[in-house]
């Protein structure tokens, strides 16, 4: 197994756990940590790409990008999360929810 | 070499999954940042040394300070809940959905020589300069998520039951029956 | 100078309303002097496009691939409409100094009289199918606003709902025609689609001909959308006269007018339109003939004349169907206006509770009556002749059935006009009614289109060479003022039409003896009450909505982890595509 194929594995590893996390969390905050293991895995995934097609240097061009706007996404995110437990006193995204009652 | 990186890869992997199985939210926070240090060491195995030193100062270290932070104002709450989604399917859906991924990429995946290419920072603010535009537009976002942050403003805890359904009449509108009579003579 | 004017048309009234707004509503008196000098302002921009015409776009403002050029095209349809809309526009702002004063959301009204006014204006003049669309919604939301502008009164909101509804729905034919244009033809330009019309395959030219149809049927309240246009008369009476009478409805015409050389040959299509056309003038006609509501009766009457510019457009007489809208613009925002005076001055639209008006209004009653006039197509009223070039584009090119029907609606619209004057201003009074005769702003507007009834048939001469002289892939045949005078007394055919015309009104004349008649009448009365069955079917749609939505909420569960499993089920299903079809 090349390197390569390994990085590949790991990729496919942090996706799933990312989505397992994303589906069963019910913690806000647990959600945010969820999903920044879904993106870690996309970083890894565009860096192996750029190895695989042999333009490194765009793949970790994109990876900037992808690197900001995650944490971007964190940091909105666990402010959200905080008004929200200001203001509803919870963080379980089950009594979030207002529809249907 | 090989047995480095997949231990590594493995270690990765361990790490993200105890950040997502710890009971407590601090402890996720620093198996989270874990995490992100082991990948930046594989990028850098893999000889992407920028992205690996960026990913190691934001991602091990920006972001779990503003875990810690967040969770420290927050209160940990450690309590575990059932998750509203049963386990079973859970895991089918992630399961199937890697698998296919991985069926699609493995099969072809062959490391190309590289080619001659331009350097990082060539790329980086030539070819995919309006990328980095868009980013400094996006720091004014991250200063509002900040400021949401930080925002002390002391807001009553509202009673969870009843907020909806006040919302609810509240926002149903309001027939007068002495002035529509009196409007639709007019109209 | 014309990129300056068209600028001007579209941008001076975008610029009243946010002067309006600016004024707040602690400022009534400066509310009304700053839409009446913005609108005025736009009229005379307008007119003054007209020397101006051509067929080369005048405004080329590139947005890159995926828009194309947002282009500006002063040809004579163009600015044919884009003057009747700023023209009856600021005639229904004068109007509304009186109508809205002491209102307390006038800035509301102007904001969005103004908006309409310049997305009018815009969907008129520009030429590209992208930004006629746009425009043609930015007009749909302004209708529905102005309708449920008492947004107090229930009946209001439910009126202006359903327009922006239907209309929409039409919106959707639009659009999905203007995205095949592009896709087969790569562009929005709607010259450039009408040149290379005949190159395209058979069966995508029918699709996008027959989605204008629907677009154009819901905007213009054809059959089978008819049934907004009467619900939309709760907005206040200058706009129901200036959106749902002189300009918006007009824009389905207009849009059948522009791209009738593209579709023409398309099979069924003309057929389709003129069945379209004659059903909504017939069906429309029978229910003006029982409505006991001014307004109703009004809008019923204007969804029937738009049926005969539709039926001209289908027998292939574009010019006799734009001629037609103009006079149909003037004499209809005139009776529009003028039934606003009547329902300012004596407080009910019940036109069972009127009668004998006329002697306490006695301007009101002569413009109305000039109206009417121009309406029934009595002649040297600017509505016989274009009334009779349409027929006699009808008799030419149509089949005989279908002239037929439409020779049968003329008298029709004899009868329900008259019935409607009489019911107004004469006979008896009916019950005690305060009245007061029109004030002065009114006036101003009501003896300017009075004015324009009785003479803008003159127009036909100029008219007609506006649009021939500037629309490359049109045919249009000379014609002179003189010569259509020559024309229209010398066809047999007119006095046919005049008899019919007549025998309309003779049937009103003498209805008490005709009580035989009116009672075998009696079951299609009823059936024109209830518009046909249309309203159930409307009802019948709303429900099978209604449920269908209440039985999906339970998938909205609003729980995030629901929510993202509904996303990794779409990445399974993309997946399982994409490995498919490796």
């Amino acid at each position: 197994m090349t390197t390569l194929q390994i990085a590949v594995i790991g990729v496919l590893g942090l996706i799933g756990i990312g989505l397992y996390g994303l589906l069963i969390a019910r913690n806000l905050i647990k959600v945010i940590v969820a999903l920044q293991v879904l993106v870690k895995g996309a970083l890894l995934a565009l860096v192996a790409a750029g190895l695989a097609s042999g333009k490194l240097n765009l793949g970790q061009s994109l990876a900037v990008m992808v690197i900001v706007v995650d944490t971007v996404v964190a940091v909105i995110g666990l402010a959200l999360a905080l008004q929200v437990k200001r203001r509803m006193g919870t963080l379980d995204i089950k009594d979030l929810s207002t529809l249907k009652k | 070499m090989s047995f480095l990186f997949a231990a590594l890869t493995v270690a990765m992997l361990l790490c993200a999954f105890l950040a997502f199985r710890a009971r407590h939210l601090i402890v996720s926070a620093l198996w989270l940042a874990g995490c992100s240090a082991i990948l930046s060491i594989l990028m850098y195995l893999l000889g992407a040394y920028w992205i690996a030193v960026i990913e190691l100062s934001v991602g091990a270290g920006l972001v779990t300070v503003l875990f810690v932070f967040a969770i420290s104002i927050a209160g940990d709450e450690s309590a575990e809940f059932r998750s509203s989604i049963p386990r079973p399917i859970a895991l089918i859906i992630s399961l199937v959905s890697i698998i296919l991924l991985g069926f699609m990429t493995i099969s072809s995946l062959i490391a190309l020589p590289p080619a001659t290419e331009a350097t990082f920072s060539e790329v980086l603010w030539q070819q995919r300069g309006l990328d980095m535009l868009v980013q400094s537009g996006l720091l004014f976002a991250a200063v509002v998520g900040i400021l949401g942050l930080l925002s002390e403003a002391k807001v009553p805890v509202e009673e969870k039951k009843t907020a909806p359904a006040k919302e609810l009449q509240a926002g149903r509108p309001v027939v007068k029956p002495a002035t529509a009579a009196a409007r639709e003579a007019k109209a | 100078m014309i990129q300056a004017l068209i600028l001007l048309t579209m941008g001076l009234p975008w610029l009243g309303g946010l002067a309006v707004w600016l004024t707040t509503n602690k400022h009534p008196r400066a509310q009304h002097t700053l839409a009446v000098v913005f609108a005025v302002a736009t009229g005379s921009a307008a007119l003054l496009l007209l020397p101006y015409a051509s067929a080369t776009p005048a405004i080329v403002i590139p947005l890159g691939g995926l828009f194309g050029d947002l282009t500006f095209t002063p040809d004579g349809l163009s600015v044919f409409l884009a003057i009747i809309a700023t023209v009856v526009g600021s005639l229904a702002v004068i109007f509304s100094v009186n109508y809205m004063h002491g209102d307390k959301q006038l800035g509301r009204y102007y904001e969005l009289v103004l908006l309409f006014i310049g997305a009018m204006a815009g969907l008129a003049l520009t030429g590209s199918l992208l930004f006629l669309f746009v425009f043609w919604e930015v007009t749909a939301f302004c209708s529905f606003a102005l309708i449920a502008f008492n947004n107090d009164d229930p009946k209001a909101v439910a009126g202006g709902i359903k327009a922006l509804i239907i209309t929409s729905l039409g919106g959707v034919g639009l659009l999905s025609g203007a995205l095949i244009i592009y896709a087969q033809t790569g562009s929005y330009q709607i010259a450039a689609f009408l040149e290379r019309a005949e190159t395209l395959p058979k069966e995508v030219l029918a699709l996008v001909a027959f989605g204008f149809l629907i677009a154009a049927a819901a905007k213009s309240a054809q059959f089978p959308f008819q049934t907004w246009l009467p619900d939309a008369m709760e907005a206040p009476t200058p706009v129901s006269a200036l959106i749902h009478a002189a300009t918006m409805v007009n824009a389905g015409v207009y849009l059948l007018a522009r791209f009738f050389p593209a579709f023409e040959g398309v099979a069924g299509w003309t057929t389709a339109v003129m069945i379209v056309g004659l059903l909504s003038a017939l069906l429309a006609g029978l229910m003006a003939l029982v409505a006991t509501d001014l307004k109703r009766a009004l809008a019923y009457s204007t969804v029937s004349q738009l049926g005969y510019m539709v039926y001209a457009i289908g027998a292939g007489g574009v010019y006799a169907s734009q001629f037609h809208l103009l006079s149909h613009a003037v004499f209809k925002a005139l009776l529009f206006l003028a039934a606003g005076a009547v329902i300012h001055g004596v407080g009910t639209r019940d036109m069972r509770q009127m009668g004998g008006l006329g002697s306490r209004m006695p301007f009101t009653r002569t413009v109305f009556v000039i109206g009417a006039l121009a309406l029934a197509g009595i002649p040297i009223f600017n509505g016989f002749w274009s009334k009779e070039l349409i027929l006699e584009a009808g008799l030419h090119e149509g089949s005989l059935w279908a002239y037929g029907v439409a020779f049968f609606c003329a008298g029709l619209t004899a009868l329900y006009t008259l019935r409607m004057v009489y019911l107004v201003f004469f006979g008896k009074p009916r019950s005690h009614l305060h009245a007061h005769d029109a004030q002065p702003a009114m006036k101003v507007s009501l003896g300017l289109l009075a004015l324009g009834s009785v003479t803008t048939w003159l127009l036909a001469g100029p008219l007609s060479e506006l649009l021939k002289s500037t629309l490359p892939f049109h045919e249009f045949h000379e014609l002179r003022t003189g010569g259509m005078i020559q024309e229209v007394i010398t066809q047999p055919a007119t006095l046919a039409a005049l008899a019919v015309i007549v025998a309309g009104g003779l049937l009103w004349w003498q209805r008490q003896r005709l009580t035989g008649l009116t009672r075998m009448l009696q079951g299609l009365a009823r059936m024109a009450t209830n518009s046909f069955g249309f309203e159930a079917i409307n009802r019948g749609v709303i429900r099978v909505t209604q449920s269908t939505a209440e039985a999906l909420r339970v998938t909205q569960t609003g729980l995030l982890s629901w929510n993202v499993a509904g996303i990794a089920i779409g990445l399974i299903v993309v997946l399982i595509l994409l490995a498919w079809g490796k």
